[in-house]
């Protein structure tokens, strides 16, 4: 009962209304063009009937003998002369005869009244009449109006001596009646008309009974059709699309979860190649979704792993400040925030003995992984190297050879290299394709310190790198840093650039190292707003004291 | 960015408007991978070129080597700023660059 409930909502019930409205316009339809045919026939055979009587009724009669009854007729309703030809016709023996006749051609004819007349004006002047009821027929001498339904016909056939096209039909007590008038011709002129009344009694009876048959019938036929189409339609069409939509809810309503129903459609239309199609569809998703998964859950480990990466390579800068807790002579401070989970900028520092401290900034070509791998190489050569003992030129030479060896991916770093003697203050550095350094002697500003560079690490085998010497005395202030500081972009594409930074770092010119870079990183953040940011930001910060040993102090 | 090459037979120019930072140096090392194979005459044009990353001059290193195999590399037409880059960067000694 459920089930049968089921089929008769939605689609079905629309569907079924629609034929149901269709069958009804049918049939009306058909009723309609059917009685209007049947009338229009009927019409036209009872027409037909009233005039062939009318003409029968010319045939009989004299016409020279009618012209001057016609004649005596008008003349009596013109003047009123006449009176008495007019009551010697009436008894004469012709007019009886006539009469007679006419009367049994009525009969027989099965016709309400046949009656001949002459028109004058507006009246009609009665030659002979053949009405059953005796107190309404008319005779010679007598006259009436003529009736709206009847006039035009009247006036037209009398007038043209041509019957009337069109129909004369008027209701009676009795029914309807169609008039048939026949104007009779005699000598070029109209003499007289010949009218004559049939009933069309059994027409509307006709026409009823032909309702009615045609209603059962097509109330028959449209009741099969009905509950073929709808039979039809529910097997067909309802039922599979239902089951179809059934089932494609049961998919998303079960965690994608796929039942065999959709294989028993077997219409072999497109309802079924539309089952088919959703069957196909819904293992498709799911084998697209547990692909997502895979490739979400290996995302996922790979964004773990960087993370995991991003530590390490974290962890790799020396982080702890104070650095040097007993060195009395500098102090120095160093940071790193990297635009994706690994970076390719590093600073580093250590001492390579107790009077030189090594100072490194560096950016590596690139982004991400590869970038990364290559920064730690880069490091670990340009450390290890400085521990040995040599200048700063000779410290790179030995790094770029070792990067350049099947360096594939082409890559390469940027690097300011810098030995200072603490227990002097002299520094000499080596920059490869690095940022101009920026330095701050004492009581003065933060100002760039441009000199020639050499081209960057791995870049090209065989760089001799060309060296700097500088020299910095007690409150002076070093500060080097990657182009993710000049080059961090506010959203309307202008750089942070070399100006804002100087001026940054003049802010406080006597600040630690840590509060210079706080300061910088503050502003480059206020600068840029929300817009992302791509590069690494890296700073080193570096102050000389000046050595206990010094005269200076 | 905007790339647009012109090839006359070996000699290839390509002229490059915009910038040429970590974003859109991809693109130019795709075009640049893609059309060297048998060009003996390289030349970038850098009229357009506003500013240039430390991954726009990779892309200009690679190229720089592989056309040190099989003929020559010129870049011209670089406005001050870029040229500033290249000589802070140190790639006024490994390009070719037409003054």
């Amino acid at each position: 009962m459920k089930n049968k409930k089921f089929y008769m909502t939605g689609l079905a019930a629309r569907l079924i209304l629609g034929l149901a409205l269709f069958v009804a316009l049918v049939t009306i339809g058909s009723i309609y063009v059917g009685v209007n045919t049947y009338r229009a026939s009927t019409h036209r055979h009872y027409n037909d009937v009233a005039y062939q009587v009318a003409r029968s009724v010319e045939l009989l009669f004299d016409k020279e003998e009618l012209k001057e009854w016609s004649n005596v007729a008008i003349e009596y309703n013109t003047t009123g002369n006449g009176g008495d030809r007019i009551a010697q016709i009436r008894e004469s023996e012709e007019y009886l005869k006539y009469l007679d006749t006419f009367t049994n051609l009525r009969r027989g004819m099965d016709v309400d009244d046949i009656f001949i007349g002459a028109v004058d004006g507006d009246e009609i002047c009665y030659i002979l009449d053949t009405d059953p009821m005796e107190d309404r027929r008319f005779s010679l001498g007598d006259r009436s109006g003529i009736e709206d339904y009847f006039s035009d016909g009247l006036r037209t056939a009398w007038q043209t001596g041509i019957p009337y096209n069109g129909y004369m039909i008027h209701e009676t007590d009795y029914g309807y009646t169609i008039t048939a008038v026949y104007p009779i011709v005699y000598e070029g002129g109209t003499i007289a008309f010949v009218a004559v009344e049939s009933p069309m009694r059994t027409l509307q009876s006709d026409v009823n009974s032909y309702i009615f048959t045609v209603l059962i019938i097509v109330g028959i036929i449209s009741v099969i059709l009905f509950v073929l189409t709808a039979l039809i339609l529910v097997n067909l069409l309802i039922r599979p699309i239902k089951t179809i939509s059934h089932e494609a809810a049961y998919f998303v309503d079960n965690k994608n979860e796929i039942s065999e129903n959709l294989k028993k459609i077997k219409n072999h239309d497109e309802i079924q190649v539309l089952a088919e199609s959703v069957l196909k569809m819904e293992i498709g998703i799911n084998e697209y979704i547990s692909n997502l998964t895979k490739v979400t859950a290996e995302k996922e480990r790979i964004g773990a792993e960087l993370n995991v990466a991003a530590k390490i390579q974290a962890d790799m800068l020396p982080g702890i400040f104070p650095a040097f807790p007993e060195r009395k002579e500098f102090d120095l401070y160093a940071s790193m925030n990297p635009a994706k989970e690994v970076g390719g900028d590093f600073y580093d520092f250590f001492m390579i003995d107790d009077d030189h401290i090594g100072l490194v900034i560096a950016d590596v070509s690139g982004k991400g992984v590869p970038a990364a791998l290559f920064m730690v190489i880069a490091k670990t050569l340009i450390k290890n190297r400085a521990l040995l003992g040599g200048s700063p030129s000779e410290v790179l030479s030995y790094a770029n050879d070792q990067l350049g060896e099947g360096n594939e991916a082409e890559l390469f770093v940027t690097v300011w290299f810098a030995i200072i003697e603490i227990s002097t203050g002299k520094g000499i550095a080596a920059n490869a394709g690095h940022e101009h350094p920026a330095l701050r002697k004492k009581d003065g500003t933060f100002e760039l310190i441009k000199y020639r560079h050499s081209p960057a690490v791995a870049t090209m085998p065989g760089i001799n790198f060309k060296e700097h010497e500088f020299k910095l005395d007690p409150g002076d202030s070093l500060y080097v840093y990657t182009d993710g500081v000049t080059e961090a972009t506010r959203s309307d594409n202008v750089l942070f650039g070399t100006d804002r930074m100087i001026a940054s770092l003049n802010k406080d010119p006597d600040a630690d190292p840590r509060t210079m870079l706080d300061t910088v990183r503050n502003d480059i953040d206020e600068f840029v707003g929300d817009a992302p940011q791509f590069d690494d930001i890296t700073m080193l910060g570096f102050k000389y004291m000046g050595s206990e040993k010094s005269p200076l102090t | 960015m905007t790339i647009n090459k012109t090839q006359d037979g070996s000699k290839l120019e390509i002229a490059i408007e915009g910038r040429l930072d970590t974003m859109t140096a991809p693109s130019l090392e795709e075009e640049v991978k893609n059309s060297l194979e048998g060009i003996k005459e390289l030349i970038f044009d850098f009229k357009g070129l506003v500013y240039v990353s430390s991954a726009g001059l990779r892309v200009l290193l690679s190229a720089q080597k592989t056309m040190n195999k099989q003929g020559t590399m010129t870049i011209k037409n670089a406005n001050e700023e870029v040229m500033e880059i290249f000589e802070v960067t140190g790639f006024v000694d490994i390009l070719n660059i037409e003054e």
